[in-house]
């Protein structure tokens, strides 16, 4: 069944007054980043979407969310247009995005809190979901008290806790040292085996790509579109050790081809993408 | 940002610092107590017995520096009489009219011209034109306007205080992490809620820090109108004493005022640390 649907979906940005770009000959004061972007995912399903920096991977993120409005096309969600944050949509970010200000817990109710659960629901639901994540015990600690992959299951504890239809993450493990990132991928999936939600997951690293998705996007360098989706026949539930599997390595050459071109061209586009980055 | 940076950061954030480098040593916050307090009496006290024998030996002149004392005694007699209290009440009483009303103003207000910059942009002018305009030297006009009464000193208080609590607020509405606010977003967070419980949150430690340099001023502007223009308050009681050469009534007044100043400031920032908690053990006040 089908999901998410994004169709021609194109974006491009003002820049700031008095700057320009120029662009097989054509300068211009606004900059495109996705340039027709077409994808259908279906539910239950996990995507990972890799591509070089600055490809617009995480606007194409923005769209679906619901945070952002495409310049031309549509994502639906369900066949609905995404207008504003749709209310089954959860997001997690790569700095994890946590109020300072409450505590563990009171970051996970946050978000049952502005859908007007009552108190003691959301205290049990809260609760149930930091467990789930191993977080017993620090329940009332301040994320400024929890290490970075803490901070992170309770970023992904808060977005599970609204039971979502759709899940997008922003490399949320980028900011983590190695071992943290295995052992997150690796909860990461045991509870999405239990919850099969659809999740669009963007990522640099290759090797996080195939671990987890059921399909992997490439996307080009910008303005972005898909290059090619790459689908992961790797059994489930998967282990760690996959990664040193041989089906795991073919894969992994396959992406890194792929994604190689990109990468090169988006080099060469450097000076410009930094200017756009701000 | 630190348009108002903040001179008076009690000695206590200086050894927090020290004790977050070395954690394993870490002193207890009562041991800490205890040495500030065991390494900075003696020159308390030294300071007390130089008031207390100068004057006496015949160094400076008695009728203008009274032995310490004998500003106690009368302090002590002030306090007994009640008639202290009396002024103490009222002094505080109008710096906190004046203060709690520059808070109602000032915080809607910083809101407003923090979230929306062409709000900002309209007003920024007049706001910077009347910052930095004295409110001592606007004393005359509150009281043309106001009259020489309650209202005129109110004023004084309210306009001490109101331009820390304003720029403090801007600077804590726009310094909110816009991060916090796209995930407030995705969350499907509503626009009243965006602002109780995101923004209000994150402006807090910085409304606390202008609302401390602010309590503060307005209590000294109280004192100085009181000075100029007023039958009672400690600003009276200095004033007037010292136009009488009541000189032990002067300094029993200045003493009441640097207590009052201290305790105010410890309250201050205990409070501040209340607001601001979360932010880790290490670390102290924004800016």
């Amino acid at each position: 069944m089908e999901r998410i649907a994004v169709s021609a979906v194109r974006k491009s940005f003002n820049l700031k007054p008095g700057q320009t770009v120029t662009v097989d000959g054509v300068t211009s004061s606004r900059i495109a980043v996705l340039d027709g972007v077409d994808l259908t995912i279906d539910s239950g399903e996990f995507i990972t979407l890799v591509g070089p920096s600055g490809s617009g991977k995480s606007v194409l993120l923005d769209v679906i969310a619901g945070l952002t409005e495409a310049t031309s096309g549509v994502a639906r969600i369900d066949g609905v247009e995404v207008v504003k944050p749709h209310a089954r949509t959860a997001y997690v970010f790569q700095q994890y995005a946590l109020f300072p200000w409450r505590t563990a817990l009171q970051n996970v109710e946050y978000a049952l809190e502005v859908r007007g659960v009552p108190a003691t629901e959301r205290r049990e639901r809260a609760k149930d979901f930091l467990h789930l994540f191993g977080l017993k015990g620090f329940e009332d600690r301040f994320p400024s008290q929890l290490s970075g992959g803490m901070q992170q299951r309770v970023a992904i504890a808060r977005a599970l806790s609204t039971d979502p239809q759709v899940l997008l993450m922003d490399e949320p493990f980028a900011a983590l040292d190695a071992q943290t990132r295995d052992i997150l991928q690796s909860e990461l999936l045991r509870i999405w085996e239990q919850i099969k939600t659809t999740v669009v997951f963007v990522t640099h690293s290759i090797d996080e790509a195939i671990y987890l998705a059921d399909r992997v996007v490439v996307m080009t360098a910008r303005p972005a579109s898909v290059k090619e989706i790459v689908k992961i026949d790797l059994p489930r539930p998967r282990d760690l050790e996959i990664r040193n599997s041989e089906a795991f390595n073919a894969y992994r050459g396959r992406v890194w081809e792929s994604l190689r071109d990109e990468v090169g061209k988006a080099q060469r586009d450097w000076t410009l993408a930094s200017t756009y980055a701000n | 940002m630190s348009l108002i940076a903040d001179r008076n950061l009690p000695l206590r954030n200086t050894f927090s610092l020290r004790r977050k480098r070395t954690p394993s040593k870490a002193p207890s916050a009562f041991s800490e107590t205890v040495s500030t307090i065991t390494l900075g009496l003696p020159a308390l006290v030294a300071f007390a017995l130089l008031w207390e024998i100068a004057p006496r030996a015949g160094w400076i002149n008695a009728l203008f520096f009274p032995p310490l004392s004998q500003v106690l005694a009368v302090l002590w007699e002030m306090i007994v009489s009640g008639q202290l209290a009396d002024h103490i009440g009222i002094s505080l009483q109008r710096a906190a009219i004046g203060f709690l009303l520059a808070v109602v103003t000032a915080v809607p207000l910083g809101f407003l011209m923090g979230r929306y910059s062409l709000f900002e942009k309209a007003s920024d002018f007049l706001v910077q034109t009347l910052r930095n305009t004295s409110q001592f030297a606007l004393l005359p006009v509150f009281i043309l306007v106001l009259g020489i009464g309650e209202a005129s000193k109110i004023a004084i208080t309210f306009y001490a205080a109101v331009f820390f609590l304003l720029i403090n607020t801007i600077v804590g509405v726009k310094s909110v992490d816009p991060l916090l606010v796209k995930a407030a977003r995705s969350m499907g967070t509503s626009d009243w809620d965006l602002f109780k419980k995101v923004i209000f949150p994150s402006a807090i430690p910085s409304i606390v820090a202008g609302a401390r340099l602010g309590v503060k001023t307005s209590l000294f502007s109280v004192i100085a109108a009181e000075m100029l223009a007023a039958q009672s308050g400690i600003g009276y009681l200095i004033q007037n004493s010292s136009l009488m050469l009541e000189t032990d009534r002067m300094y029993a007044g200045i003493l009441t005022l640097t207590i009052i100043g201290l305790l105010l400031n410890y309250l201050l920032v205990a409070g501040e640390r209340r607001a601001t908690h979360w932010r880790g053990s290490g670390e102290s006040g924004p800016n």
